[in-house]
């Protein structure tokens, strides 16, 4: 599958076709990729498909100046056609070379189950339906269902529904709902007190760095609602009080936007369950008004598109 | 040379605890043009108003308690110590509130901060002063120190420039140097209005038809980033050398005392090694700064 | 200055002597996340799992928020407090790379003015240091001149050899600490000797390089090649988790809350990645990635060092560990034209 990548990567940069290459290449550490933003030829041998390919690439539309060839999951891709929903990002500069994907591991989840780090296992393998641990000379078996990440495990479109080339086969979807939302039904199970003393907790250790909003291709504002002083909306410094509601407006504004690639979740230094909160979000979304983000380039974005006839039963 | 003057920094410590502002009480507002005021204020303690001193180029953090800080250079002039100006350019959170104070409010200073420009340095040679808009101010605190010394100073050529009639500052201080004989005062603006009689031109441009010698002399320029910008190849091309052009700059500055690590062009924190630079101290970082 | 041991099953004793004179703060988790928290007075299983804290204990001496003074409007005019001086502090654990972090970022808040807040809280707080014998793979403290299992910037340090600590005094403190506790006893050459092998191993597995040779020179060289810092900056997503991770970085906000007439002045971490970090009124000198990604590697490898004779990064690895994209300082600085490739682990 690499090779037809690359080999795809670079037909475009040979052909012109884009002025940018963006896909996943080698990182630094055991396990981990890292994003590839190049116009060189020689770097598209690095390109790389693998269980370790997290980042949401869709991040880098916005930014990138030019015709990007851009390496897209499932995931990525809804926030891609996202993006050119609201007209973030013109469809004639991307060329999306799809990527069907059957899951993520989460190094997280292997580290915790295994009791090592990551820089003292030595192996990790994907073998259908079970992931191979190899540390300390033991290996060990464990099913998919317990190291994917959870989005990954409820995941309805693994592969690109919008694409102009496919590397591989499509791929079924895992789907599994309940899987996916067991952090969701834990926090519904709750009493309304009890939740918001969790989450009172949990935004008290939020230093507010920002890396959940920055990894997320669906906040493409050039300038944040906290970063405003003229009203001031938000203090500047984390008090648990105003991490709460950063996030909470975050998600507001990201509502119909989220594809649920859970990468606010994985960035976060402090282990925050943010995704607990963007996938209910998405939830309601699709509840309400029967919608998934990015599935059809041209439907109108959910938030910013507005008929006559539409239900009002929300004002109250 | 290097113009840092640290004797100045520990000059006024009153408190131990350097982030806790002084109050100060406002007696005069003076509104300069639709977006800028020039603030006169006092101290509220008896015995700090007796004993403060700063020197031409300093700058204050004045605080809004509730609002926030803001960083001001101090206008006056330190030959004029009976009460210390400041002036207020609307443009922010800060600002906006300074622009709602009337007569009597009180508001926190801290200062002064940062190094001075470099009497010792000015004394015997020729003077350009090239300011541009609310740059004018920490220039009128260095015009009227050098004029309340006038004999110890060569020629003086002040060249002025706003966007339009409405936009100049100082107006009165324009007026009293232009009256002034031994003073070269030239007023400039971008566009001028049906009742302009003077000169329309860019700051830079004026400053090329004027055309000061380098012979002695040295250039003080301050005004927005764009202004300064053109302004040095001019001077340059006029055969004034690196060390011979000097400028003061702002950056958005917190602490005011070279921690917060915000306002460094390179190595230099323009609150601690400036504000007050030569081109020489600055132009190897100067593609971070314009 | 002598050596001592202690059993491991004796720490627990020695920190509950401590805790009658000092607040002890010992490594702990919460949700999954490593940090340095107050003793809960029998909890010592850190020793067993303990590698790195996520936030480093700069948050100690400069918190992500902290109160600088309250003020209240009355009829005569403003009414200012400051809050009481904390009390005192011992930091158990702390790794050699974060203790150099402290010591570098002294220099700035001792620099002409005092920095009050920090001050009191670095003058209550003593540092006892634990020897890293399982150094991550993104370490690279040697290349700063650091070792992992020695420190002169803590006043004690422990060294696990297994069954016991050896206890090292760097410090004239560390004889007072150590002086009321029976649980502490001399060490022999043997220990020594052990300790010595252990303290070696450790070091050898510190495997990544960078070339801190004239690095300065070498930055400043590429300082207004637009193009060469685009490509470096190219996968930075400009949050700050680099910044409020490492050891070295001190930028603070300051802000101020207010509720009808009475309010306070906080102070709290800031990152020059951080887009509005240097912007003004008219304009923004770093307002796009690579000029704030330039500022970054220019403070910490060039700038900081011409202030204060010291590179502004002790090789903790935090920034490669957590950084949402695994853009890796390390990669640059080998690719930074004249230095000496170094070895990365891959």
């Amino acid at each position: 599958m690499e090779q037809v990548l690359r080999k795809e990567a670079r037909k475009l940069l040979e052909e012109e076709k884009v002025d940018y290459i963006v896909g996943f290449a080698p990182g630094s550490l055991k396990f981990s990729t890292t994003p590839l933003i190049t116009k060189e030829k020689e770097e598209i041998a690095s390109l790389v498909i693998n269980p370790f390919i997290v980042n949401n690439l869709a991040k880098f539309l916005t930014e990138v100046r030019g015709r990007v060839g851009i390496v897209a999951k499932g995931c990525d891709s809804r926030s891609i056609v996202s993006l050119i929903q609201d007209n973030q990002v013109v469809k004639e500069d991307v060329v999306i070379i799809g990527v069907p994907c059957s899951g993520l591991i989460d190094i997280v989840k292997v580290e915790n189950l295994v009791g090592k780090d990551r820089d003292e296992i030595d192996d990790i393998a994907l073998q259908g339906e079970k992931v191979v641990v190899t540390a300390g000379g033991k290996k060990r078996e464990l099913p998919t269902k317990e190291v994917f990440f959870e989005h990954c495990l409820g995941c309805e479109f693994p592969t690109p529904q919008e694409y102009d080339t496919l590397i591989g086969e499509p791929v079924a979807a895992l789907g599994d709902k309940e899987l996916s939302r067991k952090k969701i039904k834990e926090l519904q199970d709750m009493t309304p007190e009890q939740r918001w003393a969790f989450w009172k907790e949990q935004f008290r250790r939020c230093i507010r760095c920002y890396a959940c909003r920055q990894a997320c291709p669906a906040c493409f504002c050039e300038r944040c609602f906290v970063e405003e002083s003229q009203p001031q909306w938000v203090s500047s410094v984390p008090q648990w009080q105003d991490n709460l509601i950063f996030q909470v407006i975050r998600n507001i504004h990201v509502a119909g936007r989220c594809t649920d690639c859970g990468e606010c979740e994985r960035v976060c230094p402090q282990n925050i369950p943010l995704r607990s909160l963007s996938k209910k979000m998405s939830d309601l979304v699709e509840e309400m008004f029967h919608y998934k983000a990015g599935i059809d380039r041209s439907a109108p974005a959910l938030m910013s598109a507005y008929e006559h006839a539409e239900a009002e039963d929300l004002i109250r | 040379m290097p113009i840092t003057d640290t004797s100045q920094r520990k000059k006024f410590l009153a408190q131990s605890n350097v982030y806790l502002p002084h109050i100060v009480v406002v007696d005069k507002i003076i509104e300069e043009t639709p977006s800028v005021r020039t603030l006169h204020f006092n101290f509220k303690d008896e015995k700090l108003r007796k004993e403060f001193t700063f020197e031409s180029g300093q700058f204050a953090e004045l605080s809004i308690f509730g609002i926030g800080e803001a960083t001001f250079c101090i206008s006056s002039s330190p030959t004029r110590n009976d009460h210390l100006e400041c002036a207020i350019n609307r443009v922010g959170l800060v600002t906006n509130a300074m622009h709602r104070l009337s007569v009597g409010a009180e508001t926190g200073f801290r200062g002064p901060y940062g190094n001075s420009f470099p009497l010792e340095l000015m004394r015997g040679k020729n003077l350009v002063f090239v300011g541009g808009g609310i740059g004018l101010a920490p220039l009128r605190s260095i015009i009227w120190n050098v004029l309340d010394n006038r004999d110890k100073y060569g020629n003086i050529d002040i060249i002025y420039g706003a966007r339009s009639p409405a936009d100049l500052c100082f107006k009165y201080d324009l007026d009293s140097w232009s009256q002034d004989k031994t003073v070269n005062m030239i007023t400039t603006v971008d566009k001028g209005d049906e009742n302009w009689i003077g000169r329309e031109g860019f700051v830079p441009s004026i400053l090329e038809q004027v055309a000061p010698s380098a012979k002695n002399a040295i250039a003080i320029v301050c005004g927005p980033p764009i202004m300064i910008r053109r302004t040095f190849p001019v001077l340059q091309k006029l055969g004034f050398t690196p060390e011979q052009m000097i400028t003061t700059l702002e950056k958005r500055m917190k602490c005011g005392i070279g921690k917060c690590g915000r306002c460094n062009i390179g190595n230099l924190y323009v609150c601690r090694d400036g504000p007050v630079f030569t081109y020489a101290q600055i132009k190897n970082f100067i593609s971070d700064e314009y | 200055m002598t050596t001592k041991k202690i059993r491991k099953k004796d720490i627990g004793k020695l920190l509950g002597i401590w805790s009658q004179e000092f607040s002890v703060i010992v490594p702990s988790k919460e949700e999954g996340v490593a940090k340095m928290d107050r003793w809960d007075g029998k909890d010592i299983s850190f020793l067993d799992w303990y590698r790195n804290t996520v936030v480093p204990s700069k948050d100690n001496f400069l918190p992500p928020m902290e109160k600088m003074f309250s003020f209240q409007k009355n009829r005569d005019g403003y009414h200012i407090e400051v809050p009481q001086d904390e009390q005192k502090q011992l930091i158990f654990g702390i790794r050699p790379c974060d203790a150099r972090g402290i010591a570098i970022i002294d220099k700035v808040f001792t620099d002409t003015y005092e920095d009050r807040y920090y001050l009191s809280k670095r003058k209550n707080t003593i540092l006892i240091g634990l020897s890293c014998t399982n150094p991550y793979d993104s370490c690279f403290c040697i290349s700063l001149g650091l070792k992992p299992t020695e420190s002169a910037d803590v006043d004690l340090m422990f060294t696990d050899m297994g069954d016991e600590f050896l206890i090292e005094e760097t410090a004239d403190k560390g004889e007072e600490l150590l002086a009321a506790a029976s649980v502490v006893k001399e060490a022999t050459k043997a220990d020594e000797a052990k300790a010595k092998t252990v303290k070696a191993t450790a070091s050898g597995m510190v495997m990544r390089r960078i070339d801190t040779k004239d690095v300065g020179e070498k930055l400043q060289a590429r300082f207004s090649d637009k193009d060469y810092w685009e490509k470096v900056a190219a996968k930075c997503i400009s949050c700050g988790v680099c910044t409020f991770l490492c050891p070295t970085c001190f930028c603070f906000d300051i802000c101020d809350e207010l509720v009808k007439k009475q309010g306070a002045r906080y102070r709290g971490w800031d990152s020059c990645s951080f887009r509005l970090y240097t912007k003004m009124p008219m304009e923004n000198p770093r307002e796009e990635k690579w000029q704030r990604v330039r500022q970054k590697v220019c403070h910490k490898f060039e700038f900081y060092p011409m202030n204060y004779d010291v590179i502004a990064c002790t090789g903790c690895g935090r920034c490669i560990r957590l950084c949402p994209v695994n853009w890796d300082i390390t990669q640059i600085l080998s690719r930074l034209p004249g230095s000496v490739t170094s070895q990365s682990h891959k």
